[in-house]
């Protein structure tokens, strides 16, 4: 390849840092300085992580952590002291995504790692839900995402397919889709690294997110932690589901060579 | 048979060639690159300094020393420059006189053996290329179906069934000395329009449209006649076809190719009919050779070198690479991009551009890491370089997935060998 006329490289953390941005102002406006604080500090914090690691592996992973605490800021419950948010962050973006070799070497969305550790090891209870304001805001980075294909709409449609037929079965089940649940969807399940690579993959992830979200509800989760737990589960079958579409694409092909 | 492919893109390179007659070039130098041969080491049979006439030997491959590649001007050996391992890289000849070899054909009217003798030793054999492996094919391989690609490769590519409408005759001569190569049939792959040959049993014509690079040879042939391990084809241009026909009329090798100029970089595009190898400094108006890109084939499959590649028509012109980006946020966003990550990010754009039946991310990362049996299951011997131009282009790690396809097919090709 000689002279492609436009890379992409690196475009893709641009475009969601971009996305986040929008959901960002709204928490800060709604929730006053203390959120703007963390936001410093977890920016703080995936810098100096992403140095550390830069050193020890002498090469730079980019800039993806910077991203990882934009959405972390976004979501976590802001109940949580300030040191177990910091040490929540950096268990997602050491474990979640640096231990591996950086963005798009893991297997989880880092964030919904750092969300879950929060969740699982310091339970507050999550205050004020995002507001109106935060819903439409993470629609606009959703349509941003979905827009430069970073968010993949097959993703977006098996997740609501599977809501809604359980909703179909189940009359009783959460109905309105809030600003928590907009934001889980675009930023943890619909995280590319996250979710599944092949595209009749990527409607079984979203269905089986969107079904784990559900039944997590029901159970009695909130909202935030359904959607966490949701995205971690998923995450972890994403590359079964890949390896059931690579093995029905091999097989259909050699039928088809067998009877071309 | 219509063939319609969705997946892919398109991109602005400027304006194609106007649908003129070529104007015929000449040029000074000519000039055969081994690099568009993967696995091909050559003997020379000539030396710098020799005097040549059209369609002598050159050199022939190390493996079959029965597959020649000839001269395609008469002239005199300029340069012979070799590479790693002193492994010949170009020869370079300046073009002089007009003196030619004439080949005695009429064996090969009709004695299958005599034909193939005649097209090694004429340079014809040389514009196959097998899929799996993209190699020239063995003197004795037999392939289950052979692919003639009449389809324009890029928007700037000359147009087919222009060029053609002056050789039709022998196009067909061409096609039926094809038929007697292969048991199997022979495929035509054109766009949409009137059919370029009537088809017959085991000629079939195909007609095809769709975005970059649904003119390639790869995405018609996955369609059609899917190959593997098992199963190979041979992929030939539709000008090597018609060259073929004129060889077994005349007796003589026809060099020239009409190739298009076009690109970014260039005034107005043209349409031209130069020889075989032409020297792409050549090719330009004077005016214009100052501080310009010269890549044969397209931007995206193309390489930079000095000399026309065997299998393409058409140059494209670009200016050079414009310094630094300029402004502070323009500056901000490339220094971003340039801490890119190393990695492939698995967004749905690539299924997009992608116009195979093939995973492509699962096929990325198996390229990524060298796992060549994992790259096999997936249906990477149904591939060449040229066929994952654009996920590279799209890909933000940087990674060159040809290059990578390229290297996990000559380890495959090694294990094969007998």
């Amino acid at each position: 390849m000689s002279d492609a006329p436009r890379l992409w490289s690196g475009s893709e953390a641009l475009v969601t840092l971009v996305a986040v941005s929008a959901p960002l102002v709204a928490t800060i406006l709604q929730q006053g300085p203390a959120r703007l604080v963390f936001l410093a500090l977890g920016l703080g914090l995936a810098t100096f992580w992403h140095l550390v690691f830069a050193r020890i592996r002498r090469r730079w992973t980019g800039w993806d952590g910077l991203v990882t605490a934009a959405i972390f800021a976004v979501l976590v419950p802001e109940a949580l002291p300030l040191w177990q948010q910091g040490l929540a962050l950096s268990f997602g973006l050491v474990m979640g995504d640096l231990v591996f070799g950086g963005r798009g070497r893991g297997f989880l969305s880092p964030a919904a790692v750092a969300l879950a550790f929060a969740l699982f090891s310091f339970p507050v209870s999550a205050g004020a839900a995002p507001g109106p304001a935060s819903a439409i805001a993470a629609l606009a980075g959703g349509a941003a995402l979905l827009l430069a294909r970073v968010l993949s709409w097959r993703v977006v449609a098996g997740f609501a397919l599977a809501m809604a037929a359980l909703q179909l079965l189940q009359p009783g089940w959460p109905a309105l889709p809030g600003a928590t649940l907009i934001l889980g969807l675009v930023f943890l399940i619909g995280d590319p690294v996250a979710a599944a690579c092949t595209n009749a993959g990527r409607w079984v992830y979203g269905a089986l997110a969107g079904a784990l979200v559900a039944l997590l509800e029901t159970a009695g989760g909130g909202a935030l932690s359904s959607v966490v737990f949701a995205a971690l589960l998923a995450g972890i079958f994403a590359s079964l589901i890949d390896q059931g579409v690579i093995w029905d694409n091999v097989r259909r092909r050699a039928r088809r060579q067998r009877h071309g | 048979m219509q063939i319609r492919f969705r997946k892919g893109r398109d991109f602005d390179m400027g304006p194609a060639a106007a649908n003129t007659p070529a104007a015929v070039r000449a040029v000074r130098r000519v000039g055969l690159e081994f690099r568009g041969f993967p696995g091909l080491i050559v003997d020379a049979l000539v030396a710098e300094g020799d005097p040549l006439r059209r369609g002598q030997t050159l050199c022939v491959s190390r493996h079959h020393p029965e597959i020649a590649f000839v001269a395609s001007a008469a002239g005199r050996v300029s340069r012979i420059r070799k590479g790693a391992r002193r492994r010949i890289e170009t020869i370079e000849i300046a073009v002089e006189g007009d003196e030619e070899c004439r080949f005695d054909v009429e064996p090969a009217q009709t004695d299958d053996a005599a034909l193939r003798a005649l097209l090694l030793q004429s340079g014809a054999w040389v514009a196959f290329r097998t899929r799996p492996f993209g190699r020239i094919p063995a003197p004795a391989d037999q392939p289950s179906a052979i692919f003639v690609t009449a389809t324009a490769g890029t928007p700037l590519a000359p147009d087919p069934a222009q060029v053609l409408a002056p050789q039709l005759d022998a196009f067909a001569r061409g096609l039926e000395a094809l038929l007697r190569l292969t048991q199997g049939a022979v495929f035509v792959c054109q766009p949409p329009g009137p059919a370029l040959v009537t088809p017959r049993e085991r000629l079939r014509i195909a007609s095809i449209c769709g975005p970059q690079p649904c003119g390639l040879p790869g995405p018609h042939i996955h369609r059609l006649w899917p190959v593997s391990a098992q199963r190979s084809v041979w992929q030939i241009g539709y000008q090597d076809v018609a060259a073929i026909g004129d060889l077994l009329s005349t007796g003589r090798i026809s060099v020239d190719r009409s190739i298009s100029v076009a690109g970014p970089g260039c005034d107005r595009a043209r349409l031209l009919r130069a020889p075989l190898g032409a020297e792409l400094a050549g090719l330009l108006d004077e005016t214009q050779q100052s501080e310009k890109r010269l890549i044969s084939g397209s931007a995206l499959t193309g390489r930079e070198q000095r000399f026309l590649g065997r299998h393409d028509l058409e140059v494209t012109v670009m200016t050079p690479a414009s310094d630094a980006p300029r402004g502070a946020v323009r500056g901000l966003v490339a220094w971003l991009r340039q801490s890119g990550t190393g990695a492939t990010l698995p967004s749905e754009a690539f299924e997009r551009l992608f116009p195979f039946d093939l995973l492509p991310v699962p096929l990325m990362r198996a390229l990524a890491v060298g796992d060549i049996e994992t790259v096999e299951r997936l249906g990477g011997l149904e591939l060449l370089e040229e066929d994952l131009a654009l996920l590279s282009w799209r890909c933000p790690s940087g990674s060159d997935y040809g290059s990578l396809l390229r290297r996990a097919l000559d380890r495959l090709a090694e294990e094969r060998a007998p």
